[in-house]
């Protein structure tokens, strides 16, 4: 266990070095996440005036966007889209025997890289989310059970999305040219895990169709625990149903690794 | 001059289709990439229509033909430039831009038309063919001549996008190596992917004047819906052509910078 985690923690370090040479990324991503709540904040303002309405689905307006302005910021560091792109061409390009020379894992090395490449927005993130109590008071992290509860969702969150990413991964060692899968789910994640619009606000049918699948634990249920959206007496069978996706997820991507790896020529493609 | 330029992108364009169909799988990937993208945009807005009958002068009508406005500027885009201004970063860091400048024609012109994307062209079709029925169905009387003025603006529309993504791509000169580039034209682009009447007070003056990016799609879409806005469409050319003229500049500025191989 003691050389396992010594092992990983020098590729998240190693990631973690080169990442800081490249801080624009962090300064685009906050960008990204300010001006993108910045829209939504416009857009649902207009909606509000239109409705003449204090509440729209149980959420006033500042509520929405705490919930929106934290959707984002979950849904930002649980994208391992790019650590995707560089697994699929690993494969397609004959990249993945240098993994299989040397006594590490091609999940767990990318995994620890997709920490350490994130580790820059985790630091920044996690700032805003502390000053998140000071910027919208009242109306998220009320309790430390709450930013308790939230933090381990989070790891969930992650850990769950890596999984699906790394299932798409797998897939091409039969279809070398998986890059517009990934991307296309990342594309309609944004959407579907309710990264800009809660899950509430869908049709019901969505809803239903969805509370099948492993979508709803990606963004909206941390965001759910932190903004005291999800009773505290409904946590436990989530995350229970949650820890259950995570499993279900990593046996299809180790059967997928098991079986892919046999069709794997090692040349490349 | 035009002339040669404009057979030199017809060259450009059929090798180019021949790279694509040699990779099929891309050509399907990238085709699905697009419906994905589309679909996602119009959820999102049938959602927010369900909460809403307009957002500011914006029917949900209307919004249906601004997102395909907005899905054709994004294809074009796509066709012309995408395969182009992004890998501006790799050719200044590795110092391939040499063989760029080394060619007897503009290497503004060669760097940002280079490449087509050619698969965008079925998108394109399609696209096309249901603006033409989102308008026909529209309760709002659409003439000849607003497909005109449409035309202009979007011309313009498209001209002020690929200037400000191509000045983005160009601080590559500044920084060394700004791989965020992409990404940072993608963050600027989301404005443009929302109706203008959203935005109002400070934020829509610089949106339409220091970063432009509602007058990528909203006002193309408010040409076709609304008819002509003299001072819109004079206000759209003259900062598409301010835009243009900058990016001239810059590319001259940046290449007295540019220092070959790891500059």
């Amino acid at each position: 266990m003691f050389k396992f985690l010594k092992k990983y923690s020098a590729v998240i370090k190693m990631t973690w070095i080169q990442t800081l040479e490249y801080r624009a990324n962090l300064y685009v991503g906050l960008f990204s996440i300010l001006s993108g709540i910045f829209i939504e904040y416009l857009i649902w303002k207009q909606i509000f005036v239109a409705r003449g309405t204090e509440l729209i689905r149980g959420f006033t307006l500042n509520e929405l966007v705490a919930f929106i302005f934290l959707s984002m910021i979950v849904g930002q560091l649980k994208s391992s889209w790019v650590t995707s792109i560089e697994m699929i061409d690993a494969i397609r390009s004959g990249g993945l025997n240098k993994y299989l020379i040397r006594p590490i894992s091609f999940y767990t090395y990318h995994l620890m890289m997709f920490i350490g490449q994130n580790s820059l927005f985790y630091m920044a993130y996690f700032t805003l989310i502390a000053a998140f109590p000071f910027i919208f008071p009242g109306l998220a992290f009320t309790t430390n059970f709450q930013v308790f509860g939230f933090l381990a969702a989070l790891f969930l969150a992650v850990y769950l999305s890596y999984n699906m990413y790394y299932i798409m991964v797998c897939i091409s060692f039969w279809f070398h040219e998986v890059r517009a899968l990934v991307i296309a789910y990342n594309i309609a994640n944004i959407i579907l895990s309710g990264q800009i619009i809660p899950l509430r606000f869908f049709p019901e049918m969505y809803l239903k169709i969805i509370a099948f699948t492993p979508l709803p634990f990606l963004v909206d249920f941390p965001v759910s625990i932190a903004t005291g959206q999800l009773p505290t007496d409904m946590w436990a069978s989530k995350f229970f149903l949650g820890f259950c996706w995570c499993l279900i997820t990593w046996g299809i991507g180790k059967t997928l690794y098991y079986f892919g790896i046999k069709q794997y020529g090692g040349y490349g493609a | 001059m035009v002339r040669r330029y404009l057979n030199l992108w017809g060259s450009f364009f059929a090798n180019s289709l021949t790279r694509d169909m040699e990779y099929k799988a891309n050509l399907i990937g990238g085709i699905i990439v697009d419906i994905i993208f589309y679909s996602v945009q119009y959820f999102f807005f049938s959602i927010i229509y369900s909460y809403v009958d307009t957002l500011g002068s914006f029917t949900r009508e209307d919004v249906m033909v601004f997102l395909i406005i907005t899905f054709i500027s994004d294809t074009v885009y796509m066709f012309l430039f995408s395969g182009n201004l992004f890998p501006l970063n790799r050719l200044v860091v590795q110092g391939d831009l040499d063989f760029m400048l080394l060619k007897p024609i503009n290497s503004q012109f060669l760097v940002s038309f280079r490449y087509v994307k050619s698969y965008a062209i079925f998108s394109l079709v399609i696209l096309v063919l249901m603006l033409l029925r989102q308008s026909s169905l529209h309760s709002a009387d659409i003439g000849l001549m607003n497909y005109l003025y449409f035309s202009i603006s979007f011309f313009c529309g498209l001209v002020i996008w690929y200037s400000l993504d191509f000045l983005i791509a160009c601080l590559t000169f500044w920084f060394k190596n700004f791989t965020v580039g992409g990404w940072l034209s993608h963050e600027l682009l989301k404005f443009s992917s929302r109706p203008d009447s959203i935005y109002t007070g400070i934020t829509r003056k610089i949106l339409f004047s220091l970063v432009p990016m509602a007058l990528v799609s909203s006002v193309p879409a408010r040409m076709l819906l609304y008819g002509l806005n003299v001072k819109l469409l004079m206000f759209q050319i003259t900062i598409s052509l301010s835009f243009v003229i900058m990016t001239f500049w810059v590319w001259k500025r940046g290449l007295l910078r540019y220092e070959s191989a790891s500059s």
